[in-house]
């Protein structure tokens, strides 16, 4: 098991590397002059020479190779260099970000978790009952929306119209509760019918049936044989949801002007801030990599044979 | 499950609701702040929204400082006022010398920065030497290139030595930056404010009380304020990037005001307008939306095909239907409302005939059984880039392909981006483009500097013009002279050039938007197009 930990995690190394090639590659080859874009972006007229100073400033007027060796040993040392932008330490402006999109990545799990659980479970025990046709329209909206789109008719019913919640910002847990709901009800969607799939398929198992006969109560059938069984893939689904989570909130922070980490990346995008861009990449590739990771470690305690055929 | 996962599961669950009450239990704190911070009625505060942070507030730096805010905290020697009229400001008086590279300027007296130290011709100087210390950052603005040396003459006279007379000398020092005044307490030990300062200390009548980065800024009177204090005890500032969530916001009531050019789309602003419960309204010109012809492509040389595309196309009915009435149909290349450009000029009408005339005349026919004329063989075909990212851009992109596609004129549009546009442009690969003059209190001066001076690809895409040299020699002429009566005979000449020339279409007047709040009073657009709004603001019933 742990020769497998091992290999798993040494094979991070060249994983990580091919994340930041392609992100070098990406960045290098899109037609946009990283210093006419800060000009552009300062009101500043660009000269010939300022844009030249501001090349040699960035380091863009050395050659490729040299620019992405330099990128790979400064990554390598934890250094992921100064905004262009702001002049500030990148590293230091997305740990700073980091908590508001984790508090909303949290708070989304949570709460997609305590809807859909129950709710996938009692829709798969009352089968095309009210409650399992509801779950299966919720789950259709919830995967089929988009999230800008859900983002702001949320805005416009409980915040414009019912003037019940806030339209943007960060600071009470009223304002977490519209991105929390636009981010998990995608979540939602996915975990209810995973459930109900899966607790359908033990149903069908012969030791629900030989349960039953020993004359078990059914609800301590259900949930303490069913559901603690059927409720393993939607683990896995939570940890691989997280990496997507923490990366997947750039449109909602932007409509709820959330200060995380992904209105961040926005902004970098269209300033061109290539060293935010570049540790954005990165950072979400690694986060990825160790949910994956976590996820496969997670299985392998649950069932160790994985590590013998793995 | 076995057991294994059942405390693995439970773990989990424990470890999110813990990360999460813990997370909510921090936010409860700062939502105390943010509440106390948010203006109401009763405090005559205004709160407005902005796409970005407001920055470092450095007042001799660029980005990521946003020049409405840095406006608020700084001023200037000379203020740039309507038509541009340069009066007072922290500068009492000034005169030229006689061969106009000498500038003596009297400093108001009683003057205080924001911590209540003095403004003398010291602190003014030290402010210029910080900016000229990094000349190439500020390479870009004309006055920096001339710029000999300056001088304290006394406490309260402080005098500039240019190396050649320049007279836009003045309406350079109105910028919003480099060149306002940081307190001394604002400096960093080695006085180099290019990489940072201490405090954001001026002597404008607002002061940053309050700053959280990326969610709001907090602005309030500076009580050290030489000048009229403001009606309205703070300005609110909620940093909200998407347009439409700040119309929402608005309508919620949590925003008094949303200001600024392209801050919401013109479909959420007529909505706004036309709902009746909001007080809205349009600036004058702040600049001119134009087409950029290409005289360097064979095609385009031809005065009778240029005068044929501006010809061509319905101007009044693309703008109105485009820009929903919100831009104006520009007939002049600069609107009237700039120093020197009120100069009467035939605008070119649209007339379909005509253009048909034009392009006969220049030997563009349309052979039978096609639909682009063509000339030895040649077909009349041209190319429009525009910026795939501007709404407005495209729709009229696609407008002209329409309007020239029925006069014979194939034109082909590609989108690009900002950067990628700017690029082609100086490297003068293409046929058409946009272009945009810079608005108060950049223009006219920086508009004929363009015209003029290469590297910017305006003056490239003039190069075949008849009258290139002597075009190019009135604009240093008028950039150097020190007569203005001569100035005006030049600035006029110059445009009567261009416009008879049709090598810059204007199409629209870009103008400022504002919506408000009906207990917003008294609203005024600054002339300058880069200064706060809220001088002279009031807060009513």
């Amino acid at each position: 098991m742990v020769s497998y930990i091992g290999k798993r995690i040494l094979a991070v190394i060249p994983i990580v590397l091919f994340a930041i090639f392609v992100t070098f590659v990406l960045i290098r080859i899109s037609p946009v002059d990283p210093a006419e874009a800060y000009l552009t972006a300062a009101h500043i007229h660009p000269t010939e020479e300022l844009l030249a100073q501001k090349r040699h400033e960035f380091g863009l007027d050395q050659p490729l190779y040299v620019q992405y060796f330099q990128t790979v040993i400064k990554i390598c040392r934890l250094d992921f260099g100064k905004s262009y932008l702001t002049n500030e330490s990148v590293i230091d402006e997305i740990a700073a970000r980091i908590p508001a999109t984790l508090q909303l990545a949290v708070s989304s799990i949570v709460l997609a978790v305590l809807i859909s659980i129950p709710l996938g479970f009692l829709s798969a025990v009352y089968k095309n009952s009210l409650i399992d046709k509801f779950s299966r329209l919720l789950s259709f909206f919830g995967a089929s929306i988009p999230q800008f789109w859900l983002g702001y008719l949320l805005i416009f019913f409980f915040s414009v119209k019912l003037d019940l919640l806030p339209v943007e910002g960060r600071g009470s847990w009223e304002h977490l509760v519209l991105p929390s709901v636009t981010l998990s009800l995608a979540l939602i969607a996915i975990y209810t019918r995973l459930l109900r799939a899966s607790v359908l398929e033990q149903l069908q198992e012969s030791y629900v049936l030989y349960a039953r006969t020993r004359g078990l109560r059914e609800r301590s059938i259900m949930l303490k044989h069913v559901l603690k069984i059927a409720i393993a893939p939607v683990i896995t689904g939570l940890g691989m949801n997280m990496g997507k989570l923490m990366t997947g909130t750039i449109i909602v922070e932007q409509v709820f002007s959330w200060p995380g980490f992904g209105r961040y990346f926005v902004e970098a995008i269209f300033n061109r801030d290539i060293p935010v861009i570049q540790s954005y990449v990165i950072f979400a590739a690694c986060l990825f990599i160790l949910c994956n990771l976590i996820v496969d470690i997670l299985q392998l305690y649950m069932d160790p044979r994985i590590s013998v055929k793995g | 499950m076995s057991n294994g996962g059942k405390r693995a599961f439970l773990l989990m669950v424990g470890i999110i609701l813990l990360v999460s009450t813990a997370l909510i239990g921090c936010t409860k704190q700062e939502h105390a702040t943010t509440v106390e911070q948010g203006a109401s009625p009763a405090e005559k505060g205004v709160t407005i929204s902005w796409p970005r942070d407001i920055g470092q507030m450095n007042p001799h730096t660029y980005n990521p400082s946003q020049l409405f805010a840095q406006s608020m905290i700084y001023e200037p020697l000379v203020s740039y006022k309507e038509g541009g009229k340069l009066e007072p400001l922290l500068a009492e008086s000034w005169s030229i010398s006689k061969d106009g590279k000498e500038y003596t300027f009297t400093l108001r007296k009683n003057v205080k920065f924001s911590d209540g130290t003095p403004f003398t011709a010291a602190i003014v100087k030290k402010n210029f030497d910080a900016v000229m210390s990094n000349p190439k950052l500020h390479s870009w603005l004309g006055v920096i290139n001339v710029l000999d040396k300056t001088e304290v003459v006394d406490e309260h006279t402080f005098k500039m030595i240019l190396k050649k007379p320049y007279y836009p000398t003045l309406q350079d020092l109105s910028l919003v930056r480099p060149v306002r005044f940081l307190g001394e307490a604002g400096f960093p030990d080695d006085g180099d404010t290019s990489k940072g300062v201490k405090k954001p200390v001026g002597t404008g009548p607002w002061l940053l009380a309050d700053y959280k980065k990326d969610e709001y800024a907090v602005f309030t009177r500076n009580p050290n304020y030489w000048g009229e204090s403001p009606k309205i005890d703070k300005v609110t500032v909620k940093i909200i990037p998407d347009a439409e969530t700040r119309v929402m916001a608005f309508e919620k009531g949590e925003l008094d005001l949303i200001y600024g050019e392209g801050v919401i789309s013109m479909d959420s602003f007529n909505q706004l307008r036309e709902s009746g419960k909001y007080g809205s309204e349009l600036s004058e010109p702040v600049g001119t939306r134009s087409l950029l012809l290409n005289t360097t492509n064979e095609k385009l040389a031809d005065l009778r095909v240029r005068m044929a595309l501006q010809q061509g196309f319905n101007k009044q009915a693309m703008v109105e239907g485009i820009t929903l009435g919100l831009e104006e149909k520009a007939d002049n290349i600069l609107s009237k409302n700039f120093p020197y450009t009120n100069v009467e000029s035939k605008p070119v009408e649209y007339n379909v005939d005509k253009a048909i005339a034009s392009l006969e005349e220049a030997g563009w026919k349309l052979p039978a059984g096609k639909t682009v004329r063509e000339k030895d063989g040649l077909p009349l075909e041209l190319e429009l880039i525009y910026d795939k990212t501007d709404p407005i851009q495209k729709a009229m992109a696609e407008t002209l392909q329409a309007e020239w596609g029925a006069i014979g004129v194939k034109l082909n549009i590609t989108g690009l981006e900002l950067t990628a546009q700017i690029k082609r442009r100086k490297a003068g690969e293409f046929d058409i483009d946009f272009w945009y003059n810079y608005g108060a209190p950049y223009d006219p001066h920086s508009f004929i500097n363009v015209v003029a001076e290469k590297g910017w690809g305006v003056s490239e895409a003039h190069s075949r013009l008849p009258m290139k040299q002597e075009l190019d020699e009135k604009v240093r002429e008028a950039l150097a002279s020190t007569d203005e009566a001569k100035r005006q005979q030049l600035y006029a000449s110059i445009l009567t050039t261009l416009q008879e020339q049709s090598a810059i279409v204007p199409v629209s007047y870009i103008k400022k938007t504002v919506v408000y709040q009906k207990n917003v009073k008294a609203f005024r657009f600054p002339a300058n197009r880069d200064e706060h709004p809220f001088d002279g603001i009031e807060f009513g019933e």
